[in-house]
């Protein structure tokens, strides 16, 4: 059966590395240490299943879309991260054959799922083996230029999961509602990695935002990225003891953009990079509103009791440099 | 992030509460993939029935020297306790709703067993902002918990 209003992305399993690092980043158990999921070599090669459609788009329409997803990430001029074609294959995507394949399939534990990326990881060298995303054939797809009635973009869906493809996690730049009947609506979001999707008929989630430029940069840095953006990095405490998880977003006054990390470790610091210089204001928040498993490994403890704040003065970040004296404080609600 | 309650209450098969007790990585039927078999000591069904242990399959898994990782595929780990949402077409092993949205851990609190919810359920009429950081927000007790899915299941009461 369809449903309607199954909105969701794939979900990220992400173990945070120590030090603190911005952004979520995919990471796995390999050898008997953390591994960040990062592509050693680039460009990434990639092949488009022919095996399985979805009514309303062909295969050529489908690797076109994805292509143009791809070709954004790529475009980042302060990233390193590229991509190449491959061809078509009779492969289905999620399978474990050394291929990083896209298309479409119908799952059942895909079920309110549109699309979800998977990794084979190497655990004695913990090289990346390849990655798989698969969309979910039993929704309604599209691939047109200004979307269409009750489908979902193929090319937006796309995006986000490129993303995790290569090797971010979830971010947390969202807001949503809950409608009557069921179903959580996405009421904007400063981020095409957030975890829900737009609804059907919208190509609003087919353009990176700053949030997202920050995170490949930050993973794939190249083209000045160390010298043109600069960062904040600090700590958040509450009860004189530091916390881990708590959300913190950085707005850009001078470009009303966000770009946003969460604090990773039990010293509670966070760092964001990747921010253009001028004045931020520093927000920290909880992620209550969210499924905590779809942004952390469950074995760690997020802590989701405490007030919204903001840091009493603004940061004025420059390039190239770091403003590591932000001391966060939130107090229980 | 999960659909809310309502959906996932509404379509599971099965609502089963329990304790993990065995996680085994295999093999898919078809040989093509690596995923995991998960068994649960049932202490109560919430909705439907599958027997006092049930098992059921996520994606991925770690067999030899490669390790698959679904992202969004629910993970688990020995004695811990949870709440999972299931499906199953026909007489396949039954999996977790929604990848991770169907899977709710259950834990100890100072004052007993509590479940974290991102949100209330669906709103009566119209539709209903989910504001971070709301102070009314709190984790739920396990039995409130467990009622609420009841009613939505529209199960015994």
């Amino acid at each position: 059966m369809r449903r309607a209003a199954a909105v969701l992305l794939s979900m990220c399993v992400a173990w945070p590395a120590q030090p603190a690092f911005a952004y979520l980043k995919l990471s796995t158990r390999a050898n008997g240490r953390q591994v960040t999921l990062k592509w050693a070599q680039t460009p990434v090669r990639y092949v488009v299943s022919s095996r399985d459609a979805a009514a309303g788009v062909t295969v050529d329409e489908f690797q076109a879309a994805v292509g143009r997803a791809f070709a954004q990430w790529q475009a980042v001029p302060t990233s390193s991260i590229a991509y190449q074609f491959g061809g078509l294959t009779a492969a289905l995507p999620g399978q474990d054959d050394g291929l990083s394949t896209l298309g479409f399939r119908n799952r059942a534990d895909m079920d309110r799922v549109l699309a979800s990326t998977s990794f084979l990881v190497d655990v004695v060298t913990g090289s990346l083996v390849e990655s798989d995303i698969v969309f979910n054939s039993s929704f309604d797809w599209s691939t047109a230029p200004a979307g269409q009635l009750g489908r979902f973009d193929v090319e937006s869906i796309a995006l986000h999961e490129i993303g995790h493809l290569s090797g971010l996690g979830h971010s947390a730049l969202g807001e949503t509602e809950l409608r009557e009947g069921g179903g959580r609506r996405v009421l904007g979001a400063e981020t095409v990695m957030f975890p829900i999707a737009f609804g059907s008929g919208t190509v609003a989630g087919r353009t990176l935002k700053a949030d997202d430029i920050a995170g490949i940069s930050d993973l794939y840095p190249d083209g000045g990225f160390s010298t043109s953006t600069g960062s904040v990095s600090g700590t958040v405490t509450k009860d004189g003891q530091p916390i881990f998880g708590a959300h913190i977003v950085a707005f850009d006054l001078a470009h009303g953009s966000m770009v946003a990390g969460f604090s990773l470790n039990a010293q509670g610091q966070f760092s964001i990079n990747g921010l253009s210089p001028g004045p931020h204001v520093i927000r920290v928040e909880p992620l209550d509103d969210a499924e905590v498993d779809s942004f952390f490994d469950t074995s760690l403890t997020v802590d989701l009791d405490f007030k919204v704040a903001f840091l009493d003065r603004l940061v004025i970040v420059a390039g190239g440099g770091d403003r590591g004296d932000v001391a966060a404080t939130v107090s229980r609600k | 992030m999960p659909a809310d309650l309502t959906e996932l209450s509404r379509d599971a098969r099965a609502i089963a509460r329990g304790r993990v007790v065995a996680i085994d990585p295999r093999w898919s039927d078809d040989r093509r993939s690596i995923e995991t078999i998960v068994t649960l000591e049932v202490e109560t069904y919430l909705k439907g029935t599958f027997g006092r242990t049930v098992q059921f399959r996520v994606s991925g898994g770690e067999l030899g020297r490669f390790r698959s990782v679904t992202v969004g595929a629910p993970e688990f780990s020995i004695d811990e306790h949870v709440v999972v949402f299931l499906g199953a077409d026909g007489p396949s092993v039954p999996h977790v709703l929604g990848l991770n949205q169907g899977v709710f851990r259950v834990v100890r609190a100072a004052d007993g067993w509590v479940v974290s919810l991102p949100s209330a359920g669906s709103p009566i009429s119209g539709s209903a902002r989910i504001v971070r950081g709301d102070t009314s927000r709190r984790p739920v007790a396990l039995a409130d918990f467990e009622q609420r899915v009841r009613t939505l299941a529209g199960g015994p009461r």
